[in-house]
This record gives C-alpha cells, structure tokens and sequence, in this order.
C-alpha cells in the first residue's frame, strides 16, 4: 500500500535541522526535523529542540494571518522535534543575490523592507533574519523560512536587534551591495511602518546604531 | 648558505609578553612567551605593563639564541598594534619603534586577532576556514569574504574564558581558572539548567555567568549539588552555545574548513563539540597547536609578514597603538 506521507529525500542539512522533501497526502512538502544534537547534553538538547519547534510552528500559522509569505504547516510532531509544511520551489536569495541586476535588487529589498515591517508592526520578531532564511520563487514573490528564533514581542529594542542582525549579514556575505540594498530596505521598511496605527520605525532604526556601539571594541568616542 | 628573511614579532596585548622569530617562507625558528600571572584577582594593566618593561629585553635576548641569530640578522618588526590594554599594547610599540629605528629596518603594526588566523592557517595548512576563536578577551566566529576577516558571531558582553576565569575566581581557584574549571567538570555528569542565549549568531555569557555565581551562593550548594556539577553545567551551556552560533555560521557561509583557536581551545570538550559539527557538514576541523593557540610572538611575526609582502611596512606616524580596532575594519590585501 502506498502511504499518503513520503519522506524522499534530504535536500538540505541547515545548521539546526535535516530538511527532507517529499509527499504529503499528495501535496510537495518539506519535513523540518530538528536533529538531536549529540555534542548537547541530553536535557539541554531536549529542552532547546522542543522550544523552537513549538515556537516557529505557532509562528509559521500566526504569520500566514497578516498575508505575509511563509510555508504553510500541514503537521506537528513535538516528540521527534519535526514539522510537515508545504513546499516552496525557488532559490535562496544568497544563492542569487550576487548576479541580480541592479534595479531588481533595489525592488527586492524595498520589498523584503515591507515584509519585515509588517512583522515588526504586528508584534512579531523573527530572530534570525538572514539572506539565507528568504527563498525567492520562479515568479519573484518572496518568502520567509526558519522561525525557531522567533519570538512575540513589542519592543523597540527587539526589533532592532532583528534589523542590526540582518544588516551584519549583508555587510558580511553580501559587503560589494551592501550599501544599496540597506538603504532600499529601509525605505520599504519604513514606509511600510508609516502606515501602522504607531509608527515606531525611526526609533527602532536610530536604536541600531545603539546596538553596534554595544559591540566589541568600539571606539568610547563612538558610544552613544 | 644564505637563510631566508626574517621577522620578529613582539606580542603584548594582555598577560602574555611573546616574541617570535619567522622567516618569511613560514619556518618558526623561536618563540618565547613570558606570562603574567597575578597572585590574586585579575590582570590588573599597570602590573602586567611593569613586568613587561623589565622582562622585555630578556625575553628578546632568549628568542635570539633559540633561533641561532643576532639582532642584526632581522629584517623586519612586527608587533601587536591593537585591541588589548592599552599600557600594555604601549610596551610593545615601544620595544618594536625602539628596535625598527636602532636597526633601521621596516615596522608593521598587527591586529592582534588577525595574528591568531593567520598563525592557524599557516600551522593547520589550511586555506579559508570559518574560524571560531575564543580566548580570554576575545570570542568571534569569523571567515573570510569581501576582502576582510568578517565577524559572524561575536560575543554580545564577557568573552568566554573571562567568564570561566571570572567563576573560578569566584570559588577560589587561582588564575588561569579555565583548565581548573574544565578538570572538575569531568568529574560530574550532572547537568542544572541554565540560561542559554543565543541571538542570532551572537552570544551572550553574563546571564550564565550571574546565574552560575547563584548557584554556588545558594543555600543548597555543598547539598544538592557540589562545585563539579556547577562547573559541569557551566561549561556544557557556554560550549553548546559556541558549538551552534559556529554550525550556525558554518551553514552560512558553506566553508569547508573550520579552525578552533585561541587560550580556551585547549579545552577537550570544547575541541571534541566543535569536530561533531564540522564532520556532520563534512568541513575538516583542525585546532592549532597549543603553543600556537594561547597569545604568542611568532602569529604577530607572521601576520606582520603577509601585511609587508603585500603592502610595505608602517610608516612611525602609523604605528601608534588602538586598543580598541574591530578586526573587521582591516581590509585583508594578501587574500582574494
């Protein structure tokens, strides 16, 4: 008898989870499993598996309210740290960031910048925004993956931390368009943000530059 | 026979004052580290600049005659230049602008972090790792892309193996508590939760580290649990942290080689976490040799010789110290 789930192969092996792809009652899927981590201890490994599992489940459901793109969840297994969730066919955007042309990249951001506010404006943090956590499909609608980081908060602060972490990965994977792709993100980021009941975007932006000054040797000049 | 170039590469950022001879083909021919060791308490800059000051020319002197070479055979000063103490990193600038304008020969200033990669690289043979060091001031997860040494991940507030030496001090253990804390963790196996933070690729320790000084102020230390399981949950919660933000970087980034150096990479543990992750994405995991690892002369002198084969020495008026240089400031001219 042909079973109606079938996990076929792994198509990626991320830094905290095996992602398989296969069947799911005749739809393409992806099976998340948060692997045991045997250089954790055992209690600990348990604890910070089934935490993040719960947690980007509820998120990925929560999400999807606001019609932002993310991959819908067909099905929980907390016991083995797993999701079922639907299948986004596309390419990660570090894999084709470098050979975008320019105008396309300005409009991708600016887009990713709307995407992002709307999580913010909504109470949502991501937690690990990264070039690497965006797939963008065959016809340019962009999506969000990886919520195990992800956390329900209000704060300014929060936000911040979310914006500087993905500034840092831009300058680091990403340093020759840096530049251009900040600012485009910002702007959609912002405008996005003017038109929420509270617009707190210039505060959560000016609050980056707070954040870097926490970093190591900073010059105490720089200190705000 | 004529020997190849050589360079001598002061150390002097923390408790360490190292000097390390390197020809420029990258045969180590000394290295002599002298180590301040305070008899209570932590480094404190004043005393351990005093002890560099009056050690300094022994230490040159030694690492002459354990390469079999005279002050007049060196062709190039290198020295650490930036982050570190301040007084500290000034002892070793003298000495180097000292030497350059007696023998009147080239100076490089070094960053210091650089000088533990480069060193890495040179010993492990190794081409382009993602590199996680961690030591006593320092904790990055670093590789190499668009012309620097960029940081992934770096700690948010105290660096790893001051936390550790911050606790062992706290129960009494003399400096350097690290590989005291480690020996009393083997005798446990129990583990008491404690708070582990992540926030992206950084970390951050003084939650953990407040949390462990709790734990051993609390009324039920000595009865529910003893100092080996303190120390146990302590290093199991820091190193799992260290492990993830490295496989979270190593993911990213897809390199295919992982370095673990720095004073706290001479922790067993720490190694056997690091190599699981490397094997299971198939990069090849090395940690440099322990005298390498730990602050020494010879990183400094190597780093100094990329620098000055692909851009000349420092000119006086750049060799002023900065206790504060973030190493992904420095553009990377000897790599592509």
């Amino acid at each position: 008898m042909n079973s109606p789930i079938v996990k076929e192969k792994l198509i990626r092996k991320g830094a905290e989870a095996n992602l398989y792809y296969g069947n799911w009652f005749g739809n393409e899927a992806i099976f998340k499993h948060r692997v045991p981590k045997k250089y954790r201890l055992e209690e600990l490994d348990k604890r910070i598996r089934t935490k993040r599992t719960l947690n980007e489940a509820r998120a990925l459901i929560k999400v999807k309210n606001y019609g932002l793109n993310c991959p819908q969840v067909y099905e929980i297994d907390v016991e083995s740290s797993s999701i079922v969730m639907k299948y986004i066919k596309g390419e990660k955007l570090k894999d084709i960031l470098d050979q975008m042309d320019e105008s396309k990249k300005i409009k991708l951001f600016k887009k990713i910048g709307i995407f992002i506010a709307k999580l913010h404006e909504n109470g949502h943090v991501h937690g690990d925004i990264t070039t690497s956590n965006m797939i963008i499909t065959d016809n340019d609608e962009l999506f969000l993956i990886d919520f195990g980081l992800h956390d329900y908060s209000d704060s300014i602060e929060d936000k911040s931390v979310d914006l500087h972490l993905f500034k840092r990965v831009l300058i680091s994977s990403h340093g020759t368009h840096y530049e251009m792709c900040y600012a485009a993100f910002l702007k959609g980021y912002k405008e996005e943000y003017s038109k929420a009941q509270v617009d707190e975007s210039t505060s959560i932006i000016k609050n980056i530059a707070v954040i870097e000054t926490r970093g190591r040797y900073v010059k105490k000049e720089d200190r705000l | 026979m004529k020997m190849a170039r050589l360079a001598l590469g002061i150390e002097s950022t923390a408790h360490t004052f190292g000097v390390g001879i390197i020809d420029f083909e990258g045969e180590v021919h000394s290295l002599v580290n002298d180590i301040f060791v305070p008899e209570s308490g932590g480094l404190h800059p004043v005393q351990v600049k005093e002890q560099h000051l009056s050690n300094f020319s022994s230490i040159i002197e030694k690492a002459l005659k354990e390469a079999k070479c005279s002050i007049k055979d060196i062709d190039l000063i290198a020295f650490s230049q930036s982050p570190g103490l301040g007084p500290v990193l000034k002892v070793g600038a003298l000495v180097a602008r000292m030497l350059s304008q007696l023998l009147n020969i080239p100076i490089v200033g070094v960053n210091h972090c650089i000088g533990h990669i480069e060193i890495g690289r040179l010993k492990c043979n190794i081409e382009d790792p993602l590199t996680l060091y961690v030591s006593g001031g320092n904790t990055i997860v670093s590789a190499f892309e668009s012309n620097r040494y960029q940081i992934f991940g770096e700690t948010l507030d105290l660096p790893i193996g001051n936390m550790i030496d911050s606790f062992a001090r706290i129960v009494g253990l003399s400096h350097p508590g690290g590989p005291k804390i480690e020996k009393l963790a083997l005798a446990s196996d129990k583990y008491i939760p404690l708070p582990y933070v992540v926030k992206g690729m950084d970390l951050s320790f003084s939650g953990l580290f407040t949390a462990a000084r709790r734990l051993v102020e609390s009324k039920k230390y000595g009865k529910q649990y003893d100092l080996n399981d303190v120390a146990n949950s302590l290093q199991e919660t820091a190193f799992a942290m260290l492990t993830e933000v490295t496989e979270r970087a190593l993911a990213h980034t897809e390199k295919q080689e992982v370095l673990l150096t720095g004073g706290v990479a001479a922790n067993k543990k720490l190694q056997e976490m690091i190599k699981y992750i490397s094997e299971e994405h198939g990069a090849r995991f090395e940690v440099v040799p322990l005298s390498y690892a730990g602050d020494n002369g010879a990183m400094i002198a190597w780093a100094g010789v990329l620098r000055y084969q692909a851009e000349g020495g420092h000119e006086l008026s750049e060799t002023k110290i900065n206790s504060k240089e973030r190493m992904d400031n420095i553009k990377i001219p000897w790599r592509k």
